[in-house]
C-alpha cells in the first residue's frame, strides 16, 4: 500500500528537518537543544496529520504530493532557524495551522466532494476580489482592520487585537480562489471559447470574441500593478490565467496572444514606472548600482558562489548579509549553506510535486477537476519560476514567495490549502 | 566538535536529501509506469478531441487499453447522440497505438476510411465517431 510509503517518507522528511537543525547547533558550537525535538515532533504533527487524514478522508490520494512538500518545508524551516530562531519557532506554529487547514479542506470535501466548489464559482470571484481589495482599507482608522503598506506594495492586512496585531496577505488565499472560479468557468463556458476560427492567408485568426477573456485578465493584471505595485502578483495572474486557456482549449492562439500583451503591458510599465526599471536594471546589470536597487541580487549571487559544490554547511554562511534572506532570497541561502547539490536537490523536489500536480490534471476526466489541477498546479509552478528565476537573474526579480519554504504564514496556509485540493481531486479521480 | 566530523555529517545529510528525492521520484515513475514511455519515446498515446459540440479540448492518455462510448460505463464518455455506448477500444502496448471497432451502429472512421479490422494509428491520425473528431497527439 503506497500511503505506507507516504508515511515513512514523511517521518523521514520531519526526521531531515531535525538532522538539520542538529548541524546548525553543532556549527554554533553550541550544544544541541531542545530546537531539534521541537521541529521533528512539530513536522510530524503537522504532516502526519495531513496523512492520516488522507487515509481517512482521501484514501485514493496520490501519495507523492506530500513527501517532496514535507521535504521542501523541512530544508526551509532549517535555514530559517539559521537566520532566526524566534521566527522558526512562528513558523512552526504556521505549519500547524496550515496542516488543520489542509485537514479541514480534505474533511469538508469528503462530504461535497470538490464540485461543491464548482457550484459557488461566482461566490469565489466575489470572495478573490474582496480579499485582493482588504490591503487598500485605510491604515488609520479606528475599525481593527487595517490595510497595511510593507516594501512599498500594498498587500498586508493588520488584525490589531489591542495585545497583538495579527499580519496577513490576502492575496495568498485569493490566488486559490481566482483558480477555482477559472475552472468552473472555463469548464461551464469552453464550447464558446473554441470555434471555428477564420483565415487569413496562411494564418489562422482567432475571433474577436476569443480574445475577450484575454484582454480582460491583462487589464486585470495591469490594474494589480498600478493599485498594489506588486509586480510578482501581477505576473503570475496573468500567466496562470493565459495557460489555464491554453490548457481549456488547446488553442495556441491564446498563447501567442498572450505572449503579445505580455510584451506590450512589459514594454508599457518599463516606460511608466521607475520602480519596474529599478527591477530591470538590477536584473540585467546588478553591480552597476551595487550599493542600491542591485544590492540584494549582487548578494545573494555572492552566496550561491561563496556556497560551491557541497555548500559552506548549515550555520557557516553569511547568507545574513542577504537582504531579505528569510523570505524572498531564501534559495540564494539554501544554495550557500547547502551548495550546488543542495540547490539542485531542491529544484528536484519542486520539479516532482509540479510533475504530480499536473500529472493530476492529465490523467483527470472531469473538466472542472482538471482546470482545478491544472491552474492550481501552475499557480504553484509560476511562483517558484518566478523566484527562483529572479534570484538566479533568469528574469526581472519579483517579490514573491518561494512557496513552502519562505518564512510567511498566508503563504504557508495557502500552500497547504492548495496541496489539500490537489490532493482531493487526486482522489476523486483515481478509479 | 572536531571539524571533519561535522564536514562528515554535512554531506550525509546531502545525501539523505537525494535519497529520499530519489524514493519519490522512481515511486512516481513506477506508478505512472514512465518507463513504458521512456522506451517507446513519442509515441503519440495521447488523443485529443478536436471536433465536438460540448466536448472539443478534452483529451486522454492511453495506457493499456481505454473504452469509448456514450454509456457513463466507458472510460472516455462521448457526448455525442451518434455514438454507440461502448463504440471503440483503444490500446498502447509495445510503443503501438491501435484502435478497435466494437462493432459500433455509425462505425469508426480513421482518416475519413471506415474501420473493418483493427488499425496502428499514428501521429496526426483523426479518428472519428458519429459527430466527434479525435486526433492523435
Amino acid at each position: 500500500m503506497n500511503r505506507n510509503l507516504e508515511a515513512v517518507l514523511v517521518v523521514g522528511a520531519s526526521g531531515l528537518a531535525a538532522f538539520g537543525v542538529t548541524l546548525v547547533n553543532l556549527a554554533s558550537g553550541g550544544t544541541v537543544d531542545a530546537q531539534v525535538g521541537l521541529t521533528f515532533v512539530i513536522f510530524l504533527l503537522g504532516f502526519g496529520t495531513v496523512s492520516l487524514a488522507l487515509r481517512r478522508f482521501a484514501p485514493r490520494a496520490t501519495p507523492h504530493l506530500l513527501p517532496p512538500l514535507g521535504l521542501l518545508a523541512g530544508i526551509g524551516i532549517v535555514e530559517i532557524y539559521r537566520l532566526n530562531p524566534v521566527r522558526a519557532g512562528l513558523q512552526r506554529w504556521w505549519l500547524l495551522i496550515g496542516a488543520a487547514a489542509a485537514t479541514a479542506t480534505l474533511w469538508w470535501m469528503a462530504n461535497n466532494g470538490v464540485a461543491v466548489l464548482r457550484r459557488y464559482r461566482n461566490l469565489m470571484l466575489v470572495g478573490a476580489a474582496a480579499l485582493l481589495a482588504l490591503p487598500m482599507l485605510p491604515q488609520d482608522w479606528a475599525f481593527p482592520l487595517k490595510g497595511n503598506e510593507v516594501n512599498g506594495s500594498r498587500l498586508w492586512i493588520v488584525l490589531d487585537l489591542g495585545l497583538v496585531d495579527l499580519n496577513f496577505q490576502p492575496g495568498e488565499v485569493a490566488k486559490l480562489m481566482l483558480v477555482l472560479f477559472l475552472a468552473a468557468y472555463l469548464a461551464d463556458r469552453q464550447p464558446a471559447l473554441v470555434t471555428a476560427r477564420r483565415r487569413l492567408g496562411p494564418f489562422r485568426v482567432p475571433e474577436p470574441r476569443q480574445l475577450i477573456p484575454l484582454l480582460v485578465v491583462w487589464l486585470g493584471s495591469l490594474g494589480v500593478l498600478v493599485a498594489q505595485r506588486d509586480l510578482g502578483a501581477s505576473l503570475l495572474l496573468f500567466t496562470v490565467v493565459v495557460a489555464m486557456l491554453y490548457a481549456a482549449t488547446a488553442e495556441a492562439g491564446y498563447l501567442t496572444g498572450g505572449l503579445l500583451l505580455l510584451l506590450a503591458g512589459g514594454v508599457g510599465a518599463y516606460r511608466s514606472f521607475d520602480h519596474v526599471q529599478r527591477r530591470v536594471t538590477a536584473w540585467l546589470d546588478p553591480f552597476s548600482d551595487f550599493e542600491g536597487a542591485g544590492y540584494q541580487i549582487a548578494q545573494g549571487i555572492f552566496g550561491l558562489g561563496s556556497g560551491s559544490l557541497a555548500g559552506a554547511g548549515p550555520g557557516l554562511g553569511r547568507p545574513d548579509l542577504i537582504p531579505n534572506a528569510l523570505t524572498d532570497f531564501i534559495f540564494a541561502a539554501v544554495g550557500e549553506e547547502f551548495g550546488f547539490a543542495g540547490a539542485v536537490a531542491v529544484v528536484a523536489a519542486y520539479g516532482l510535486v509540479v510533475a504530480v500536480g499536473f500529472g493530476i490534471a492529465v490523467t483527470a476526466r472531469d473538466r472542472f477537476r482538471k482546470l482545478a489541477a491544472a491552474g492550481l498546479t501552475l499557480v504553484f509552478a509560476v511562483q517558484t519560476f518566478l523566484i527562483l528565476g529572479g534570484v538566479l537573474r533568469v528574469v526581472p526579480l519579483t517579490g514573491i514567495a518561494l512557496p513552502l519554504m519562505s518564512y510567511g504564514g498566508s503563504a504557508m496556509l495557502g500552500n497547504f490549502v492548495l496541496a489539500a485540493l490537489l490532493l482531493r481531486i487526486s482522489h476523486e479521480e483515481a478509479t | 566538535m572536531p571539524d571533519v566530523l561535522l564536514t562528515l555529517l554535512r554531506l550525509i545529510f546531502l545525501a539523505l536529501v537525494y535519497l529520499f528525492v530519489w524514493h519519490v521520484a522512481r515511486s512516481i515513475a513506477s506508478h505512472v509506469g514512465l518507463g513504458a514511455v521512456a522506451r517507446s519515446g513519442r509515441s503519440g498515446n495521447r488523443v485529443v478531441v478536436v471536433r465536438s459540440d460540448t466536448q472539443a479540448g478534452l483529451d486522454f492518455t492511453v495506457v493499456d487499453s481505454v473504452v469509448v462510448g456514450r454509456s457513463p460505463k466507458a472510460d472516455i464518455v462521448l457526448d455525442d447522440p451518434y455514438a454507440s455506448e461502448f463504440h471503440l477500444r483503444l490500446t498502447h502496448r509495445d510503443g503501438r497505438l491501435t484502435v478497435t471497432d466494437l462493432g459500433s451502429t455509425n462505425g469508426t472512421y480513421v482518416n475519413g476510411r471506415r474501420l473493418s479490422t483493427p488499425v496502428d494509428l499514428a501521429r496526426g491520425d483523426a479518428i472519428q465517431v458519429g459527430k466527434t473528431v479525435m486526433e492523435v497527439r
